[in-house]
């Protein structure tokens, strides 16, 4: 056995028995051979739990969301600006936010009243939208409160718009929660998840305002098509809304 | 009998009706449709202060309650006419104070005027969409919690008014 031997010899003795460091420091030498490969692979493999995970991805996300918010504006800058060299919309709306103040929207009457009126310059006819897109229009005025016909009740109706397939419609309350659509043609190729939008064609509310989404479509009413929206803005719970004003028709004719 | 007019507070408590029917409570609510607040209001007051009474009182709600709403719509004849139902029954029939006479009244009368402004409102949608299911569903409901909540209101301002016009004659 040379191994045997070799430990009895006497000055051999402490070099021999110190091989656990001879295997230490060749490992050191392999680390440091490799670049540090096995050490990365050691760090990857032990720190595996902690990694990135859901956190980062939501800052990615709203970093996204940001990003495509300030295109959005810049767009609508964009939009309103050329319109206003198309002459398209006269008078920029102006902005009147108010509170809700009465809610019956599970009556006859599907109306709100809202805590501000004329004296903030809200006339009748001025369309109101609510966090997800336009909800009704004012129908009259007093000095200080405005009674608005939501888009549900069965006297309201209002020219849309479906995106994808650009055609026209006709939304009418029904007295239920959700309106119906009319279209115009028998076949108007629409299915649901369409997105509709307020008329580019309408005089009585602004162009391109979201109003829901198309849920259930009848294809076989009289006389022509015929689809039931779901509105994107939720109108029994909201609290704060918008009105858009219209400048007076003397202004608007300028 | 009929005195309750002649107190100015009790002839106030009729403003309760458009604040409420305003304000709208959510807890007293089925389906989210409120219950008629003019029916639970003029209910007693006819079954207390006689016919006329019921059926002035029946209109002053009525035009209360139109320029409250939107459209054309009016609920001054229906009232009208419940209130001076109303206010004869009492000189006919047996006391009818019981739980359950009242909430069938209410019942009845809640009908009758959710009809006749259904019938007012689908005139100028066209007779196609009379009965549609968001029509049936405030009917119903309405109905519903009307002739829930009129034995525990009513009961309580009959109980008022009653012990009012007797305290009053005798």
């Amino acid at each position: 056995m040379p191994f045997g031997r070799l430990s009895r010899v006497p000055w051999l003795r402490p070099v021999v028995g110190a091989w656990p460091w001879a295997l230490v420091a060749a490992v050191l030498v392999a680390v440091r051979l490799s670049k540090g490969a096995l050490l990365s692979d050691a760090y990857a493999l032990l720190s595996r739990p902690f990694w990135p995970g859901s956190a980062q991805k939501e800052w990615l996300q709203a970093a996204q969301q940001l990003d495509q918010q300030t295109r959005l504006s810049q767009l609508e800058l964009d939009n309103r600006r050329l319109r206003r060299l198309l002459d398209l919309q006269r008078a920029s709306p102006g902005k009147v936010t108010a509170p809700v103040i009465s809610r019956e929207t599970g009556d006859w009457w599907h109306q709100l009243v809202l805590g501000a009126g004329g004296l903030q310059g809200i006339r009748a006819g001025d369309s109101v939208i609510a966090p997800g897109g336009l909800i009704g229009r004012v129908a009259s005025v007093t000095p200080s409160t405005a009674r608005v016909a939501l888009l549900t009740d069965s006297a309201s109706k209002v020219g849309v718009w479906v995106g994808r397939t650009q055609r026209q419609g006709l939304l009418a309350g029904v007295g239920s929660s959700r309106p119906v659509l009319l279209f115009l043609e028998k076949d108007p190729q629409v299915r649901p998840g369409d997105v509709v939008v307020t008329s580019p064609a309408s005089t009585l509310v602004p162009p391109g305002l979201s109003v829901g989404v198309i849920q259930s479509v009848d294809e076989k009413a009289v006389p022509a098509t015929l689809a039931v929206v779901q509105l994107s803005a939720p109108v029994a719970s909201v609290d704060w809304v918008q009105v858009l004003t219209r400048q007076g028709p003397a202004a608007a004719g300028s | 009998m009929a005195s309750l007019h002649r107190r100015p507070l009790f002839v106030v408590s009729a403003l309760a009706v458009p604040l409420l029917t305003l304000a709208a409570p959510g807890l007293l609510r089925i389906g989210g449709v409120p219950p008629s607040w003019a029916v639970l209001w003029l209910l007693p007051w006819a079954l207390a202060d006689g016919p006329l009474s019921g059926a002035l009182a029946g209109l002053a709600l009525g035009l209360l309650l139109d320029c409250l709403h939107l459209g054309g719509a009016t609920q001054m004849p229906a009232l009208a006419l419940l209130g001076w139902w109303w206010g004869r029954l009492p000189r006919r029939g047996p006391p009818i104070e019981r739980s359950f006479s009242l909430g069938l009244l209410a019942m009845l009368g809640s009908t009758l005027l959710g009809l006749s402004v259904l019938l007012q409102r689908q005139a100028g949608a066209g007779w196609a969409v009379l009965l549609t299911a968001a029509n049936l569903h405030t009917l119903l409901a309405q109905v519903l919690v009307t002739a829930l909540l009129a034995p525990m209101i009513c009961s309580l301002l009959l109980l008022l008014w009653r012990r009012h016009s007797a305290s009053a004659r005798g």
